[in-house]
């Protein structure tokens, strides 16, 4: 025990005295939280769109101005002697609206009138909320023209939980935190690794007395009290910047993120001992952490929209489980019964990677 | 000028370029680095995000129990958004079993549903939705709306609502999200590929201390920084050919417009990426330096470039930011003449910018390359 808590006193020196190191572990992953929490997001207010009103009545006119109300869209003037379409094609406006003339008259003889959304499906997404918004100002507009026939047999009266304003920032919040955890300590480790390759002071290790277990956990320990650090930060920031709290019991998170720091730096251990040269070995971590925990944990788009040949890659990251974890600690408040199954698979992950990092670190003795 | 052209195909350039290949070509790892990961990538993204809405589950509690009521339910899960996973007794249970992330949505049928509608009241249904994911929850929302509105149009027979909204989807009719996605990402992987590649052929003179042997050479120092990325931008433009076949052959990405204008575009997104990586290489002491260093540009360049989410969702003070970020305007280039075939006439503004911010980054660098050497 004293010579695991003397090595990662030497690790967190050493840390301490690298002004990059600490800049990638508490500075970076701050700022990038806090950019890409904010910024990252799906939904679209705002679309700019066009309006061509081919039947300039009042009650066109109307219609019109149910979308300039509406918060969702931002209608642009359609210049004189231009197609809609051309405003599509130069990427100024995302949909344009078609009014059709006789729109008024047929509304006033009872019969359904039918108005155009072309829409701009380069952005399948956008297109889709596009649609969704058009559809709903054209239904109030519906019920304001003809009350009576507009009320429909079955209403819905829809309720959002846990995120009720639909801040998108509430939900990629703690998906960026996670990122940056599931990064930057197990870059640190990797480098602290390879660091011992490289400059081969890996052989004042093998002469020495301590074993290879309490060499690896001072190393690991080191590392977790960084990321700790950091997990306890990018916290804070979720309670200042993004407005979070906790919705159940935190206890599952503390857990979560004691057992997911470790499997993370971990994972940089491993790396790092695999491949004994400091800039392959942030290289590979930086690709393996960066691009498995961003795509295949559902930090953007949802884990089960990947098709099935690479889906089962994802329940391989740690990062997916410890994503379920943060969001439902911030947003659900499951607690245990929602998460626990999640905890264990990070443990397990944990163990795994450790187990790997000791061989590689006995096979590097071999060639020592 | 002519001299300078006379200059640059004199042998002693040719020379120093074939230097450069022949070190490229030696180098391995940097050979692998410039094949499998943009492959690997570009197939990564294009498959694994997807940003369609589809196969949540749905929970019901149906205290109605009659035909209208099993009516409803079957409306809603006929399409692939909804996949009904449990009926619940109470919506208390249904309660827990949101919020213990079993289910995305939850749609509780009143007790006198059948009744009411027999009545020719309105029956109110309670749609619960998991909005934790915003867009899902809004995308959901507008699905549970459409099935029962459909619902409704059947059930009101002739009585169908004044007006109607027919949408249609233009360029992307199939609402295809890999194109969007491959075509988001393709300046992503330019840059980030090239700066990387280009960062490492440079701080390679600078760690094992060759300056000072290119500097013995008659090679002008323009001579020596031009040598160095001529190879650089040929290797890259294969690498962008690569990638292009993918995006052809694997996504189906059409394409529309004219070729030559993309790989202009592609150039100019090379070029931004040797700028880059050789700025990064100035800078850096060692290469892990660079690798380090790079984790501060990469990140945000990929992310806030509209590559994979829309800059019109980013916050207003964010938005006039990505017009400094070369993926923001080849992502819109791409986009632009790849999907939607358009013209010079339609996308000069952001080409001229790219070009811009490709000769600025390219100029302070080699600036910067050419200050070490002498």
């Amino acid at each position: 025990m004293r010579r695991i808590l003397a090595q990662a006193r030497k690790e967190l020196t050493q840390i301490r005295r690298d002004r990059l190191a600490l800049a990638l572990t508490l500075v970076l992953p701050l700022a990038l939280v806090a950019l890409m929490g904010t910024s990252v997001s799906l939904t679209v207010t705002d679309i700019p769109i066009v309006i061509q009103d081919l039947d300039q009545t009042p009650l066109s006119r109307q219609y019109a101005d149910a979308f300039r109300g509406s918060l969702m869209f931002r209608v642009v003037t359609l210049p004189p002697a231009m197609a809609p379409e051309a405003m599509l094609a130069t990427g100024r406006v995302r949909a344009a609206v078609i009014i059709p003339e006789h729109f008024a008259r047929e509304i006033r003889r009872g019969r359904p009138a039918e108005a155009q959304v072309l829409v701009d499906a380069t952005d399948g997404n956008t297109a889709r909320l596009t649609r969704g918004g058009a559809g709903q100002v054209t239904q109030a507009f519906a019920r304001q023209v003809a009350p009576e026939r507009a009320r429909p047999p079955i209403q819905t009266a829809t309720r959002l939980w846990f995120n009720p304003g639909r801040e998108s920032s509430k939900f990629y919040g703690p998906g960026f935190m996670v990122l940056a955890l599931s990064i930057f300590p197990p870059v640190l480790a990797a480098l602290a690794m390879s660091r011992e390759g490289e400059q081969q002071t890996i052989l004042q290790v093998y002469v020495s007395s301590i074993s290879a277990h309490e060499y690896l956990l001072g190393k690991i320990l080191a590392g977790m009290v960084t990321g700790l650090t950091q997990c306890l930060l990018s916290v804070g920031l979720m309670f200042t910047l993004f407005g979070l709290r906790f919705a159940g019991d935190p206890m599952p998170l503390v857990a979560g993120s004691v057992l997911f720091v470790f499997c993370a730096v971990a994972f940089g251990t491993l790396v790092g001992a695999a491949i004994p040269n400091q800039a392959a070995a942030v290289q590979a971590v930086a690709l393996g952490g960066f691009l498995l925990s961003f795509l295949l944990s559902g930090l953007i788009f949802p884990i089960e929209n990947i098709p099935d040949a690479l889906r089962w890659v994802s329940s391989l990251v740690h990062a997916r489980y410890y994503i379920v974890i943060v969001r439902d600690a911030f947003l659900q408040g499951g607690g245990w019964p929602a998460v626990w199954w999640a905890e264990l698979a990070i443990g397990a992950i944990g163990v795994g990677y450790y187990t790997l990092a000791w061989r590689a670190m006995r096979r590097m003795q071999v060639k020592a | 000028m002519r001299g300078f052209a006379r200059r640059l195909l004199a042998r002693r350039f040719w020379a120093l370029a074939l230097k450069e290949l022949r070190q490229i070509r030696r180098d391995r790892r940097l050979t692998v680095s410039l094949i499998v990961p943009p492959v690997l990538q570009v197939l990564l993204f294009g498959f694994a995000l997807d940003s369609e809405v589809r196969n949540l589950r749905l929970g019901v509690v149906d205290e109605s129990r009659t035909a209208e009521s099993r009516e409803l339910i079957s409306v809603l899960t006929q399409n692939a958004t909804f996949q009904l996973v449990g009926a619940y007794a109470t919506p208390a249970a249904l309660g827990e079993a949101l919020a213990t992330a079993r289910l995305d949505v939850g749609v509780v049928i009143p007790y006198h549903f059948a009744r009411m509608r027999m009545r020719g009241q309105p029956a109110t249904v309670q749609v619960l939705l998991n909005a934790a994911n915003a867009n899902t929850a809004q995308i959901s929302q507008g699905y549970v709306e459409g099935a029962v509105a459909w619902l409704n149009r059947d059930l009101a027979g002739a009585r169908a609502a004044p007006v109607e909204l027919r949408a249609a989807f233009i360029y992307n009719p199939g609402l295809v999200n890999a194109w969007f996605i491959v075509t988001g990402v393709f300046g992503t992987l330019i840059i980030l590929n090239g700066s990387l590649v280009s960062a490492a052929t440079m701080i390679r003179e600078k760690e094992r201390g060759t300056v000072e042997q290119l500097l013995m050479t008659p090679a002008s120092a323009l001579e020596v920084v031009l040598a160095k990325l001529v190879p650089l931008f040929l290797l890259l433009m294969t690498m962008v050919a690569l990638v292009l076949t993918v995006a052809r052959l694997v996504f189906d990405v059409p394409f529309r417009g004219n070729p030559l204008l993309l790989l202009a575009a592609c150039g100019g997104c090379v070029l931004t990426g040797i700028g880059l990586g050789t700025f990064i290489s100035t800078v850096a002491r060692s290469a892990n330096q660079t690798q380090l260093i790079s984790f501060f540009v990469n990140p945000p360049l990929a992310l806030l470039s509209g590559g994979l989410t829309p800059i019109e969702a980013m916050p207003k003070w964010v938005q006039p930011l990505t017009l400094l970020n070369p993926i923001a305007h080849f992502a819109k280039i791409a986009r632009s003449v790849l999907v939607k075939g358009a013209g010079l006439d339609v996308v000069y503004p952001d080409l001229l910018a790219l070009l811009a911010l490709a000769a600025l980054l390219v100029g302070v660098s080699a600036w910067r390359f050419r200050r070490q050497l002498s």
